[in-house]
């Protein structure tokens, strides 16, 4: 069953005077346990699908359904909530907290989505034991290389059991080897958790680790 | 719970000094500011509350206790036979220049009555007995006028209006509104040093009143008796001679300035420091709205860290209130420090931090949480 819906979603922007069409009727699914990547060059409107699809940002029409239930685009103040109950970032540049400690990262997440107390920290442990960063969890998002941020931010994305995980470029700014393992370790969170995991990416490894890849072409998905 | 708002203040620990110093100084500049005026306040009434009189007699309209003016010393014969009246005596308050051992004159205020000790004044004596002031060429001087008057000992001769004085006490905490030294002596005395004026005149009248007697009664019938002169009780009359000079002089206002001043500057810096210090931190607060944040979790994280600095702030400011006391004291200011202007100051440093701290706010409530997709 799928745990998120995209139906015909439009969004226009407004340029001055002209307007700029920059989905043209998306339609998608992804289900949970699935590894989704969606692949296009710059301007083709997969961030801005990415948006949408994340709660960041309401369509100009069509319909998205997260977790059985439809996103209303006229109630922007639902969003907050939206991301809270069913969304996980992992962003490309990381956007850890650098004051907090790694397990501070992961715990501040399930303290929005309303874990609190002795459960929090458990759960953020064991957040950090999936993504192999238990040994680490003491030290400063700061002092962290590169590979280990994204792993505390993909264990902060799926604080509080979000169903659906968004990835933006989660390998762009790691090095070559470590996206591989960046990539495995959603693939392993995808199947070992039963996620949705959604990859926008250019990196080609994508593909191969992938249950599906989308190409999204001038706001169209082909094929 | 992860308390995002403190980690983020105490990770710049220099913008942290900053915003707590401008605190700080604004609480202590108010502190300050307001006990040396409180205890400026204090030596405008301190006579007033430390004599042991109930009611007092004034000439009409007379303003405060230093400025006074006379009427005729027989009026006290009107007083003492109102019922609920235990004892009355006059009291001149007088300012005399003295003629100092440098050739310089120096203006002194005399408290002069029949019998000191009747009416427990002065109340802090250091050396000598005020019952040794009656009909006699002597004269008490307070500690505080050796500022004023040089350095004087028991035994010593001063020059009052061309009248030759002894010393033969001293007496402590004895001051003026006007800074002007206080010297005790006797009534006659003091009229023979100013015939012109107080020639059977005098310019209080104080009673104390019979134990169970009805204050406001015996005042009334007193006013009754004395048509052309004011009747105060003790706190009517401590009152009047303080806010005369808070009303009638610039010493409000500017103690009102000050005080503006300092929450001003508090305000701006904590708003400053608030402010760019959102600004670094923008992408942060954008974190939290894109994993679900709403607007209150940050504005709860704003405002967390306007309290701990007004907290903080408050503390060190105190802390510099009260060790400047001391210093205050060395220059003959008296520093006053109620617990009362305690609770305000940390009252009104915690409601200017968090007013400082919406300004941030207004900042960041629009924020769009995408802007963590961008480098």
């Amino acid at each position: 069953m799928a745990v998120l819906e995209a139906h015909d979603v439009t969004k226009d922007f407004r340029e001055g005077r002209e307007v700029v069409s920059v989905l043209k009727g998306v339609s998608l699914a992804v289900e949970r346990g699935e590894v989704v990547g969606l692949e296009g060059p710059s301007g083709s409107g997969k961030t801005t699908l990415l948006f949408i699809l994340g709660g960041l940002l309401t369509p100009s029409s069509g319909r998205v359904i997260i977790e059985g239930e439809e996103v209303d685009p006229s109630r922007t103040d639902q969003l907050p909530d939206v991301r809270k109950r069913s969304i996980g970032f992992a962003f490309q540049h990381f956007n850890l907290f650098p004051a907090l400690t790694a397990a501070e990262n992961v715990e501040y997440a399930l303290n929005i989505k309303g874990v609190r107390g002795p459960a929090a920290r458990r759960e953020a442990e064991r957040l950090l034991e999936v993504v192999d960063m238990a040994d680490r969890r003491r030290l400063r998002s700061r002092h962290l290389s590169g590979g280990q941020k994204q792993r505390v931010a993909i264990a902060r994305a799926l604080a509080g059991q979000a169903a659906i995980i968004l990835a933006d470029e989660p390998t762009a700014s790691i090095d070559s080897q470590l996206g591989s393992q960046i990539l495995d370790l959603f693939v392993r969170l995808a199947r070992d958790e039963n996620r949705a995991v959604l990859i926008v990416s250019h990196d080609t490894k994508v593909r191969a680790i992938a249950d599906r890849n989308i190409q999204i072409r001038d706001g169209c998905l082909l094929g | 719970m992860v308390h995002l708002a403190t980690k983020i203040l105490l990770d710049d620990k220099t913008r942290f000094l900053t915003t707590v110093s401008g605190v700080g100084f604004s609480v202590m500049l108010v502190i300050v500011q307001v006990g040396i005026f409180l205890g400026m306040l204090e030596n405008a009434s301190i006579a007033i509350e430390r004599l042991d009189a109930d009611i007092w007699v004034t000439a009409r309209n007379t303003p405060n206790i230093d400025f006074a003016n006379t009427f005729p010393e027989l009026y006290i014969q009107r007083v003492r036979s109102a019922p609920g009246v235990l004892r009355a005596d006059n009291l001149i308050v007088w300012f005399v220049p003295v003629a100092l051992p440098s050739g310089a004159k120096e203006a002194t205020i005399v408290y002069a009555m029949e019998d000191f000790p009747r009416w427990r004044f002065p109340w802090n004596i250091a050396e000598g007995d005020p019952q040794d002031l009656r009909r006699g060429r002597y004269v008490f001087i307070d500690d505080s006028a050796e500022k004023r008057f040089g350095r004087f000992a028991v035994g010593e001769y001063r020059e009052f209006l061309g009248l030759r004085l002894k010393i033969i006490g001293r007496t402590r905490e004895a001051r003026s509104f006007t800074t002007n030294p206080i010297a005790f002596l006797d009534y006659r005395v003091a009229q023979a040093l100013a015939p012109l004026d107080l020639h059977n005149r005098t310019t209080y009248i104080l009673v104390k009143l019979a134990p169970g007697a009805d204050q406001e009664a015996v005042r009334t019938e007193i006013q009754r008796r004395l048509p052309h002169n004011d009747v105060r009780t003790k706190a009517e009359w401590a009152a009047r001679s303080r806010n005369y000079w808070i009303e009638n002089t610039g010493l409000g206002l500017s103690m009102y300035m000050t005080v503006f001043l300092g929450c001003l500057v508090g305000v701006v810096v904590v708003a400053q420091t608030s402010y760019t210090a959102t600004m670094d931190h923008f992408k942060e607060f954008a974190i939290v709205k894109a994993i679900g944040g709403n607007n209150a979790d940050i504005y709860r994280i704003i405002a967390e860290q306007a309290t701990i600095a007004a907290v903080v702030g408050f503390l060190v400011g105190t802390a510099l209130a009260y060790a400047v006391r001391p210093l205050m004291a060395r220059m003959d200011l008296k520093m006053i420090i109620p617990e009362e202007l305690i609770i305000d100051a940390f009252l009104g440093a915690l409601a200017l931090c968090l007013a400082a701290s919406l300004i941030s706010f207004r900042k960041i409530a629009g924020l769009d949480p995408a802007v963590v997709f961008r480098s």
